[in-house]
């Protein structure tokens, strides 16, 4: 009875999904004080509870089934019928398909057939229903037709006999379901929902959907936006891989039998998931999708590729698209290079390109220099290419928030530490009288192209940093202090760039005033006679300020 | 093998030819008879001393480590040491000095110089040294009680620093008629007239008619009689009695002189004034007579009148004496020359103070140790962010708070006090603590105070009269606007009370009217000043914090109160910050967290005010500041992460960059932002929008959602920027009000840009700084801006120049430009690893590397053998008892056997001499018989 039905499925879902499970007791317990109380008021509340019961007594009653079909259908905004009529429906359906109403067996009788066909129509409408219902149902609607989609799934599922251990999953039911799924244009909730329950908790429906995202994707004509949305967003909640057998023990079904099935195999699920990526990147992303894939990329998306490699195309195309693209497409292809052996021949003038004025005053900064630091780690690399980015972040610094430029100061320290050459940025005698002549006579052009791209060409070797120098009388006291490293002797090691990344207005604001005044602060001695208006004296000075400014 | 020790002796006594063959009887003669025998006796017993010495195997020890190598100077140093010990001499210098000291000490203990020690506790061995001292201590306090009677001063004279001096004389009744007080016997007299007495002593003996007094003595006909002592004192008693009454004579002498000479002097005066002479004033009454040339104290004392009351002043009188304040030379008045150098050296001082603070060095010595134990701690902690070093430190530290300086902690705040405001008679009081101030103050202190009353009396001054009132100095100068409202400033309440926190000032000022707040404000801080009250202090201290608040609460009040009273405020607070530097840098430092918490990129007008306060109030070139920094942090966070959308952003944006320039108008910092905002903020009002070629390429363009391009510049001048233009306007400004407000803007941040260049140039990357702005200023110029910018409008002008400028100090700074150097470092010497080579090493040394282990072991080993010497010359001391003591047991024993013997002896021959006189009687007897 509808006890029985909705027990067993609470007992087989407590365990991974609680979230559900009130909401539906409760969606019950109202339909079940509507019956009783309000019989008077609104019939069909308590209608449903005898078409339900009627149809389970005998087959004549199964026109029932058409009358319940018809209340989903026509949804009133006020009452929860449609609801109702749902919920009964999938108990009559799940009670029908277990006594074996819903299969043709041999040697039936030719009016069973009949039946057993007009069953599998109601079916398929009450199927489509549900699936209308998710589609411009309110929330609570669309929560219902979920979990009893998923139910009649799994039911499907269980009553499958024979070999074809897949099929439910990869037509039917389940399919249309992800199909809807994704192709929802404001549903974003739902596939939370569909993806936070199903997709990350169970192994076997990840394994699906990421199938039937593969099929779909590379169906699909023209891609609509709504669809690489959802399709992102059932991706990027996939967590980590299965590493070994033991790891895939969370079903949904039944476990299949077969050991080698390819549901037990972590290769088979990672290449699944896999296809299921690339189709997405196949399908065209827009420039925020891009940024968020290419965030995930390290942590998400690459453990699941069995073959790594197949990122290289989407990384190098990110890396050439420019901005904040190519910024964090640079940790997902410097791995590449590492590890994979990835040639990418203008790796270096692609990233002295992306030393733009944004470069430091970007949110990726700390992102971009740690990748920059270990990049340039390397002691084999030309010295006019060191320079080049050293004069260039050093320019870039003259207008960078302080934030950016305690970054840069140590950076280039350590550089200067690694390659010695380019410490003559730092200290060129002049030598001979004529070079001194000439010099006092014509004075100096900065010998660094700012303009030029190739960062070996820029002579920024020639160059020396007065950048630097400058920001020794930045305002900030820290920075200044910090600036100062570069006139002073050499004598430490290296700096930890990791210490000097994670700075921004806001933290150094909040060090200078979270601290109590330690000593007493000092006063200026001298009053000044006007403040904001003009003196009448005449010998006095007025300020900038009274000069600029009109205080009346 | 060496021959035996027989064999060496016959050997050595034939070399010294004391053995050998015999004389023969002539040569013995010859030689007597010459003396030579005897010289030979002497030479001989001289070998034979030597030889016998040479065989004593324990007269003379080899040291036990002889010279291993010999030295060139050897026969120098090894002349100087004896090379061998002689255990026997030494023995017996010991055994000498022993008998000299131990001895000595042994033979007189228990007894002290003859004379039976009867000190208390002296013989007592159970009281300890502290114990006897104190009980003697006491006995001695008690006893001196006992004696010393009510008016005994002398006792104090001992003190000697501390004597009674009136005007320079001392009042130890020396120079007063010597009495009774200054008679020997008492033994009590002052240690000069003892040293006389002494002195006498002395010398009598040596001169003995030196003295016609003491030859007298003398020379009196029985000089080999000895005067007693009781004589002699009376003597002296007698003599110092007749000196005494002298000096009374001619004290009387003087003053009736000097009587005389006072009663002519009105006459001599009225002489000198051409009058002629009064009748000279009848003598005063005769009675008084008598008395006129004494002190009228020991007049009345002798008189015996009122005796009790004269004792009560007297005592008064000399307390108060003792109390008076030693007077001092005061200081010279200073001329005016002087007056200007010293306030140019006080100002000179100043500025390099603040040239020290702009470096960034330390300030003071106080601060060093300080820093040292920073430095102590960063180092021990390895693991240490090197961030950290820099001041990146998110941890905040602990607090001291306590820790302050103890400069300036003096009140300033000195004014003069009008009889009105101060009940009469607490001048005193005041007087009193300013001396106490002064006296604890430095100089240098002391000047500064000066200056600041100056200065102070100007804010608090005004209010003692009401015609000081109307002086220019104080105040603050009326807007006309507000004209009727100095009417009200007659009726303003004369007393306020301290406000302590904000709503206590509303509810105080609600009353007042806005313009006569300053005088409100003036009249609290007269009216508490520290002087008046102990709590004043900190009522002022919390008072200038509610001021602080009041400011920007002013500020931000929608009716725009004039200006003229939030600059008096500010200056108000501005002096108020020199007495409590801690209290109003505590509430600027509040006042911006709070901005920087909920608004850092919507400064209201109240922040700014606040921004521009800590600009005047707070030295802004200072290296570092508890209060500048964050403020110049805030601003320049503004000009970093706000892209202005409206013109008031933009207006904001150049109130804060004409800060940031003020700022740093000494001290010549950069501000990157001030360049990004400035520049940036010329393209976006630019008439035309630029081309990506035509931006400079380190400058991040943000265009704002709304276009704020000038559209048409009015052809009059346009007006300087006014404050409010920062704040939302409260209506949508009409369409040329917004265009003449655009043009404003792009002549302020044209003559930022200028004055910029001028504050930064000499910097080493001026050219790369300002060629950016070259680059603005020529497209503002550009072709397609001409048609909205006309050439022959002022603003055009202002760019034009502007330009002009920019590309003449750019050539400059192309000439300027050197490559750097800035590695002139002297090379840090290589750190050597060779081992440090010890040139005398010796095995019996100890070469430890750890100086304080070294020199710990260094005092062990010192300890160690002083303890085994002490040890053993203990036991040396010990031994000599003993044997001292045998001997002294032996003696007594043989003393008493010999009197036993002598007593036996007499008695025995007693016996004998009466049994011959017994036999002889018998005999005598029987004969008879």
């Amino acid at each position: 009875m509808p006890g029985l039905v909705d027990n067993k499925l609470a007992a087989k879902k407590r365990k991974r999904d609680t979230e559900v499970l009130p909401e539906k007791s409760s969606a019950k317990r109202k339909v079940g004080k509507g019956s009783k109380n309000e019989s008077s008021t609104e019939d069909s509340q308590s209608q449903i509870p005898l078409l339900e019961s009627q149809i389970l007594e005998s087959r004549r009653h199964y026109n029932n089934i058409a009358k319940l079909i018809g209340l989903l259908r026509q949804r009133t905004s006020k009452s929860d019928d449609h609801l109702t009529a749902a919920v009964s429906l999938c108990r009559v359906f799940c009670r029908l398909r277990a006594a074996g109403c819903m299969t043709k067996s041999k040697g039936s009788a030719e009016n069973e057939v009949v039946i057993v066909q007009w069953l599998r129509e109601r079916y398929g409408e009450y199927i489509t229903g549900l699936l209308d219902l998710l589609d411009d149902g309110t929330p609570g609607d669309q929560t219902t037709a979920l979990s009893l989609l998923m139910r009649l799934v799994k039911d499907e599922a269980s009553n499958m006999k024979g070999g074809a251990e897949d099929y439910p999953w990869r037509s039917s039911t389940f399919s249309s379901l992800v199909r809807k799924l994704l192709t929802l244009e404001h549903g974003t909730d739902i596939i939370t929902e569909f993806v936070e329950t199903f997709v990350t908790a169970c192994d076997d429906i990840r394994f699906y959907t990421c199938a039937i995202v593969a099929d779909l994707t590379s169906d699909a004509l023209e891609p609509t936006p709504a669809l690489s949305r959802n399709v992102l967003s059932i991706l990027s909640a996939i967590e980590d891989p299965p590493e070994k057998k033991d790891d895939l023990e969370e079903f949904y079904t039944e476990r299949p039998k077969k050991p080698t099935h390819a549901l037990l195999s972590p290769t088979s699920q990672k290449k699944q998931v896999q296809e299921a990526w690339l189709a997405l990147l196949r399908l065209g992303l827009n420039k925020e999708q891009r940024k968020t894939v290419l965030g995930l990329i390290s942590h998400r998306i690459a453990p699941w590729f069995v073959k790594v490699e197949m990122l290289m195309d989407f990384l190098t195309d990110s890396y050439n698209y420019g901005g904040a693209t190519s910024l964090l497409s640079l940790s997902g292809l410097f791995y590449l290079i590492q590890e994979k052996n990835l040639d990418y021949p203008a790796f270096y003038p692609k990233l002295y390109s992306l030393l733009d004025e944004n470069i430091l005053h970007s949110k990726h900064r700390s992102r971009f220099f740690r990748l920059l630091d270990t990049f340039l780690a390397s002691s084999h690399l030309p010295a006019a290419l060191v320079a080049s980015f050293i004069k260039r972040l050093s320019r870039l610094a003259l207008n960078a928030p302080p934030a950016g430029i305690v970054v840069i100061i140590p950076w280039i320290y350590n550089l200067f530490k690694k390659h010695p050459i380019c410490t003559f940025m730092m200290h060129r005698e002049v030598r001979g009288d004529d070079a001194k002549d000439r010099l006092t006579r014509e004075g100096m052009n900065d010998p660094f192209d700012m303009a030029e791209e190739d960062p070996t060409k820029t002579n920024a070797i020639d160059s020396s940093i007065w950048e630097i120098v400058t920001l020794q009388s930045h305002y900030h006291p820290n920075v200044a202090t910090l600036a100062k490293i570069i006139s002073e002797q050499f004598t430490k090691l290296s700096y930890n760039l990791e210490d000097f990344l994670d700075l921004s207005y806001q933290s150094m604001q909040e060090m200078e005033l979270s601290k109590e005044m330690k000593k007493t602060p000092v006063v200026e001695y001298e009053i000044p006679k006007t403040i904001f208006t003009k003196s009448t004296d005449p010998a006095y000075q007025d300020s900038l300020l009274v000069k600029l400014w009109d205080f009346s | 093998m060496p021959p035996s020790q027989l064999k060496r002796l016959k050997a050595s006594l034939r070399e010294q030819g004391i053995t050998g063959p015999q004389q023969s009887k002539k040569e013995k003669k010859s030689n007597k008879a010459t003396g030579r025998n005897n010289d030979r006796r002497v030479q001989r017993n001289v070998a034979l001393e030597s030889i016998r010495e040479q065989f004593n195997p324990f007269e003379v020890k080899a040291t036990t480590k002889g010279k291993k190598f010999g030295t060139a100077n050897d026969s120098i140093v090894g002349k100087s040491k004896d090379p061998v010990a002689r255990p026997g001499v030494t023995r017996g210098l010991g055994e000498e000095t022993r008998r000299k000291t131990l001895l000595l000490e042994m033979q007189r203990r228990n007894k002290v110089g003859g004379i039976n020690d009867r000190r208390f506790g002296e013989n007592d061995p159970f009281m300890t040294p502290e114990e006897k001292m104190m009980e003697r201590f006491t006995r001695e306090q008690q006893s001196r009680h006992k004696r010393g009677s009510m008016f005994d001063l002398e006792d104090d004279d001992d003190g000697g620093e501390g004597q009674l001096t009136h005007f320079g004389k001392s009042l130890s009744f020396d120079d007063a008629p010597m009495d009774d007080f200054e008679e020997g016997d008492l033994g009590v007299s002052d240690e000069s007239d003892g040293e006389e007495k002494r002195g006498r002593k002395r010398r009598r003996p040596s001169e003995a008619d030196g003295d016609e007094e003491v030859s007298g003595e003398e020379g009196e006909p029985e000089p080999e009689r000895k005067k007693s002592k009781a004589e002699v004192m009376k003597e002296v008693i007698a003599k110092s009695k007749l000196h005494k009454y002298e000096r009374q004579k001619t004290k009387e002498d003087d003053d009736e002189l000097r009587d005389e000479l006072d009663q002519g002097l009105p006459a001599l005066i009225a002489l000198m004034h051409g009058h002629p002479a009064k009748p000279a004033a009848p003598p005063a009454p005769a009675t008084q007579d008598p008395n006129m040339h004494i002190n009228p104290e020991r007049a009345a004392l002798m008189n015996g009148a009122a005796k009790p009351a004269v004792d009560k002043e007297y005592d008064e009188r000399l307390r108060q004496m003792a109390f008076d304040k030693r007077s001092k030379p005061t200081e010279r008045t200073k001329t005016d020359e002087e007056k200007v150098e010293e306030e140019a050296k006080r100002l000179r001082d100043l500025e390099e103070k603040r040239q020290r603070r702009m470096r960034g060095e330390e300030e003071s010595e106080d601060e060093a140790p300080t820093r040292d134990e920073e430095e102590l701690e960063d180092d021990a902690d390895d693991l240490q962010n090197d961030a950290a070093d820099f001041g990146f430190d998110s941890a905040p530290l602990p607090t001291y708070s306590s820790r302050r300086p103890p400069v300036d902690v003096e009140d300033e705040d000195d004014f003069l006090i009008d009889d009105d405001l101060v009940a009469s008679g607490s001048d005193l009081d005041l007087d009193a603590v300013e001396e106490g101030s002064d006296e604890s103050g430095s100089e240098e202190e002391d000047q500064d105070d000066g200056e600041r009353e100056d200065d102070d009396e100007e804010f608090i001054g005004g209010l003692l009269s009401k015609d000081e009132k109307d002086m220019p100095e104080f105040g603050f100068k009326l807007p006309s606007s507000t004209g009727a409202a100095t009417s009200s400033n007659g009726e303003l309440a004369f007393t306020f009370p301290c406000p302590q926190t904000h709503e206590e000032l509303l509810e105080a000022t609600k009353t007042v009217a806005l313009v006569d707040l300053p005088t409100a404000v003036q009249r609290i801080r007269a009216l508490h000043n520290p002087k008046l009250a102990a709590d004043n202090k900190a009522k002022l201290g919390v008072f200038s914090t509610v001021l602080v608040e009041h400011i920007v609460y002013l500020a931000n009040q929608p009716s725009h109160p004039p200006f003229s009273v939030l600059e008096t405020l500010v200056r108000h607070v501005h002096s108020l910050a020199r007495t409590y530097p801690d209290e109003v840098g505590r509430a600027f430092r509040q006042q911006l967290k709070s901005f920087q918490e909920t608004r850092p990129n919507a400064p209201t007008a109240g922040d700014l005010i606040v921004l521009t306060a800590v600009g005047c109030i707070f030295p802004t070139s200072d290296h570092f500041h508890q209060v500048v920094t964050p403020a110049s942090l805030s601003m320049a966070r503004y000009l970093g992460q706000k892209f202005p959308q409206t013109l008031h952003d933009l207006a904001t944006g150049a109130y804060l960059a004409t800060l940031c320039l003020q700022y740093q108008r000494l001290s010549k910092r950069y501000y990157p932002e001030f360049m990004n905002f400035v520049l940036n903020a010329l393209y976006v009002l630019a008439p035309t929008k630029p081309e990506s070629s035509n931006l400079p390429a380190n400058i991040p363009y943000h265009e704002p959602t709304m276009s704020l391009r000038l559209q048409k510049a009015p052809s009059a001048e346009p007006k300087p920027m006014h404050f409010y233009d920062t704040q939302p306007p409260s209506a949508p400004l009409k369409k040329d009000a917004a265009e003449s407000l655009k043009s404003t803007l792009i002549a302020t941040f044209i003559s930022l840009l200028d004055t910029a260049a001028d504050l930064w140039t000499g910097t080493s990357a001026f050219f790369e700084i300002f060629e950016p702005a070259l680059q603005t200023t020529q497209f503002l110029q550009s072709k397609a801006s001409r048609a909205k910018l006309p050439q022959d409008s002022v603003l055009s002008k202002t760019i034009r120049k502007t330009h002009a400028k920019l590309q003449r100090v750019l050539q400059h700074a192309r000439l300027a430009r050197r490559p750097l150097e800035l590695h002139h470092h002297k090379p840090r010497p290589i750190k050597s690893v060779i081992p440090k080579f010890e040139e005398t090493f010796n095995p019996d040394k100890h070469y430890d590397p750890d100086r304080e282990r070294a020199e710990a072991s260094k005092l062990r080993a010192e300890h160690k053998r002083e303890r085994k010497g002490a040890l053993r010359e203990l036991r040396k001391d010990a031994s000599f008892i003993a044997r001292e003591n045998l001997r002294q047991k032996k003696e007594a024993d043989r003393a008493y056997e010999q009197k036993y013997k002598r007593l036996v002896a007499e008695i025995q021959g007693e016996e004998g001499r009466e049994k011959n006189a017994y036999e002889r009687e018998k005999r005598m007897r029987k004969g008879r018989s």
